[in-house]
């Protein structure tokens, strides 16, 4: 099936968020919809989807015209919309998450099992993913979850699937799962809408793309014919630097210190490495590599654990995040929808959350002074947003992260711990952070950042980790830091060459 | 001029419609006005002394306020520990165990144990609503404790609670009558310029007391920022736990006040009845107020205006002659709408 949309425009009060865009897909293509947070993706998809009805312009399905007034009416014309927050029931089987709603009866007015599993194989089977139906799916992984979803698309004869950054919490392995899917999907003559913001995935999968920069359509074209640098730049309107960030700097002592750390639950086991002051210490493996709850029972926040720990060459156990806090550890959680903001909560408080207890005379909170240190902080680190007083959820993704991040600015921490801090947030959003935690880094912080993707790590740290099944897989440094070693490393395999140690220098 | 007076208008309505989607202390303050509006229409309007028709229209209102002050303070209190993402059900039969306690604390009969310690006069009701206040503090902790170190769900730990409190108190108290001196009854029955004040004076007090608290300290923002993201508050360094024991002993001090004016406005107690249904009216309060259920949203000035909603109500439907066994209904259907209306208000 093709899909034209033709001169849409759709307002939220001032804001327009599209813009006179034109946008066609064809049946068996993956077309990539690129754009930075607030580009106005979402909008136009929500356009196509049937969410939201468009103030002008209209919509063509095989040079048909027509008008969808609910999410129901599109899927039913074979349009299906995957959303980033994946719609299963964790507590049902697989069968069971296809077929609710519709469930298939026997004559006796029983459920036909049998026949919906059935079903379901041959819908598994259509896209070559080998799945017992009866799984729950609180058993299988994202990458899984994200199959059956697309499975019951198909059951509903979706033609056009549209996965919003269907990839961001997937591990290598997991994506490749999904990309094969899409792939045969494609063959199959389905029409793939991928939104996303991982430029090497879109080369890796896409056919064509479509940029849109603040609500307009900027660019559209084959990807045989780009690369990710210049996919980066038509995103952002000027050129994306893409050079190492390292910078020279002198080293203190050590910060923290870690000694054979293992924790309750064998999420990891047997980890000790130390990190200095001034230095930018990377983090990295697959999912399941045990590094978030590593960091977070340092921090106080998870399992508890056996083995030693030094901070600022004392030793310590950190009992819970408000010993942390009061020792000048700051922890940026991933997740930040889930684990960082308090959407409630205006973007003052929300900055300034952590200190409210300092200089608060019977309890009452010195609004002049948490006032003063979050207005510097907004100054220093380019945060954009309205009132300070309106809610943090007005703000976008990047500057609602750099709001998490000043809050831990705001008690000028020893340590700052950052887990996956460019989370689905925008090219330039992400570049202001690595900047951000460089400049700290120049004062003597010591910094330890969580990254998924190894690219990162390579462009950011000064040493890396790589973790593997809640073990230290090994240490690189220099230039044996690179993309290929992090993911042997990764994966479990060892590098033999100039072996010492473990560390590769 | 014309369009000039349009266009003014057309600014009113705009103002008014942006307040109501926006404010919901403004929406639930504008449903007040109107109910009190039909209240003063059903009031009649004696057109030939108006000056009488005035006294006993705020004749009415020292009625129903004090009626409702009780409710009222148990109301702050919930407040925030909806907001704290809790609830509590055991605040009824927490009054009577609070009440209980300070009944035989202040016996003047042969039982009681203040008088049988030798202490007499004022110093008894200064110990005695001490001692009242820690015990709320105490079994409001209790909570807390449940809730935090045994891990069980506020719903739970607190029908668990409610269960228990009443029930011990009913079992010691039986057949046992204090008999409360006549000094402790000025507490909530000194009258000021004829009137019987107390209640309302303490239900003022304690609402202005608690919105600074809301508003203006560490503990009050926390407290919202509990409920409306545990975890997120967890990582910022906020002990939440002892926040959130905090909030159910805080909760415990209030519910003692209502029981201490309980008691000095009535002078007994039945163990089996006081304060049932206290706990679910505090919760409609805070409900109509425009407090969320799921907690990080809500104020205490909508819980005041919530808890005077449902006692202008009740306060119409007896004007208008409603029958009584009707009138719980007109309360379910107030506290419906409320929550229907801001759904519809946070949806648009």
């Amino acid at each position: 099936m093709n899909v034209e949309l033709r001169n849409v425009s759709k307002s939220f009060g001032k804001i327009e968020a599209v813009k006179n865009v034109d946008f066609s897909q064809k049946g068996g293509e993956i077309h990539a919809l690129l754009g930075e947070n607030g580009a106005g993706k979402s909008t136009l998809m929500n356009i196509l989807g049937g969410v939201l009805p468009p103030d002008q312009g209209e919509i063509y399905l095989d040079g048909k015209k027509v008008v969808f007034e609910s999410p129901a009416e599109s899927l039913d014309a074979g349009i299906a919309f995957i959303h980033q927050e994946l719609n299963l029931i964790n507590d049902l089987a697989v069968y069971e998450n296809l077929f609710i709603g519709r469930e298939l009866k026997r004559k006796n007015g029983l459920l036909d099992i049998e026949a919906m599993c059935q079903k379901t194989e041959e819908i598994l089977n259509r896209m070559e993913i080998d799945l017992d139906p009866k799984t729950m799916v609180s058993d299988l992984d994202t990458s899984y979850k994200q199959i059956v979803e697309i499975s019951r698309a198909l059951l509903m004869n979706a033609a056009v699937i549209i996965m919003d950054e269907p990839t961001t919490s997937l591990t290598g392995t997991e994506i490749e799962r999904v990309f094969e899917m899409m792939r045969v999907l494609r063959g199959q003559g389905v029409g793939i809408v991928f939104i996303s913001h991982k430029l090497n995935e879109v080369i890796q999968i896409c056919d064509r793309y479509t940029i849109l920069r603040d609500g307009l359509m900027v660019a559209e074209g084959k990807i045989s014919e780009v690369t990710t640098a210049d996919l980066a730049r038509l995103m952002v309107g000027h050129k994306v630097r893409t050079r190492a960030l390292q910078r020279a700097r002198d080293r203190g002592h050590a910060v923290l210190k870690v000694e054979g750390l293992m924790d309750d639950k064998d999420a990891f086991r047997d980890i000790s490495f130390s990190v200095e002051a001034g230095e930018m210490l990377g983090f990295t493996g697959l999912l399941g590599d045990g590094r978030s709850e590593l960091f977070q029972s340092i921090f106080g926040a998870g399992e508890d654990y056996s083995g030693q720990i030094y901070f600022e060459e004392k030793p310590i156990k950190i009992q819970n995040p408000t010993q942390a806090l009061a020792l000048g550890i700051g922890y940026l959680p991933r997740n930040r929808k889930e684990n960082g903001i308090i959407k409630d909560m205006t973007t003052l408080e929300n900055g300034t959350i952590v200190i409210w207890p300092q200089n608060a005379k019977f309890g009452f909170i010195d609004f002049d002074y948490q006032n003063r240190l979050f207005d510097t902080q907004v100054k220093n680190l380019n945060i954009k947003m309205g009132n300070k007083t309106d809610l943090i959820t007005s703000l976008s993704g990047g500057n609602q992260q750099k709001i998490v991040l000043a809050k831990w600015l705001n008690i000028q921490p020893r340590l700052l711990i950052l887990d996956n801090p460019t989370q689905g947030i925008d090219v330039g959003a992400k570049e202001e952070i690595y900047d951000i935690i460089h400049d700290l880094a120049d004062q003597g912080v010591a910094i330890i950042v969580l990254f998924s993707e190894a690219q990162e790590v390579v462009r950011v740290c000064d040493r890396a980790i790589v973790m593997y099944h809640g073990e230290l897989n090994g240490e690189l440094v220099g230039e044996s830091m690179d993309e290929h070693n992090i993911m042997l490393l990764a994966t479990g395999a060892s590098l033999n060459s100039m072996k010492e140690n473990n560390r590769y220098d | 001029m014309i369009s000039m007076v349009k266009k003014n208008g057309k600014n009113l309505v705009d103002w008014f419609h942006d307040k109501w989607r926006t404010n919901l202390q403004f929406s639930t303050a504008v449903a007040l006005v109107l109910m009190i509006v039909l209240q003063t229409l059903a009031l009649g309007f004696d057109f030939d002394s108006p000056g009488d028709w005035f006294g006993t229209w705020i004749q009415n209102w020292i009625n129903i306020l004090r009626n409702n002050a009780g409710i009222g303070i148990v109301s702050l209190g919930m407040t925030f520990v909806i907001l704290s993402g809790g609830i509590d059900l055991a605040a009824g039969s927490t009054v009577v165990a609070v009440g209980a306690f300070i009944m035989v604390l202040i016996d003047v009969g042969p039982q009681g144990i203040l008088s049988n310690l030798g202490i007499t006069g004022w110093p008894v009701y200064i110990i005695a609503i001490l001692l009242g206040i820690m015990f709320g503090a105490l079994l409001g902790a209790f909570n807390g404790l449940l809730i935090t170190y045994g891990k069980l769900p506020p719903f739970i730990a607190t029908l668990g609670t409610m269960k228990i409190y009443r029930s011990v108190t009913q079992h010691f108290m039986q057949g046992y009558n204090p008999e409360v001196p006549k000094p402790f009854l000025e507490i909530a029955s000194l009258k000021i310029g004829g009137q019987l004040l107390m209640p309302i004076i303490y239900w003022l007090l304690l609402a202005a007391l608690l919105y600074v608290i809301s508003v203006k300290t560490t503990f009050g923002r926390q407290v919202t920022a509990v409920g409306s993201n545990e975890k997120a508050t967890r990582l910022s360094g906020v002990n939440v736990n002892k926040i959130k024991r905090r909030v159910y002993m805080l909760m415990g001090v209030l519910v003692s006040v209502a029981a201490i004016v309980q008691v000095s406005r009535i002078g007994a107690m039945d163990y089996a009845n006081a304060g049932s249904g206290y706990e679910m009216d505090a919760i409609s309060s805070v409900i109509v107020g425009g407090t969320s259920m799921s907690g990080g949203k809500g104020t205490i000035i909508g819980t005041v205006l919530g808890a005077l909603i449902i006692a202008v109500m009740n306060n119409l439907l007896n004007l208008l002659g409603v029958p009584p066994f009707l009138r719980e209904a007109f309360k379910g259907v107030i506290v419906i709408g409320a929550v229907l209306l801001q759904k519809k208000e946070s949806n648009a």
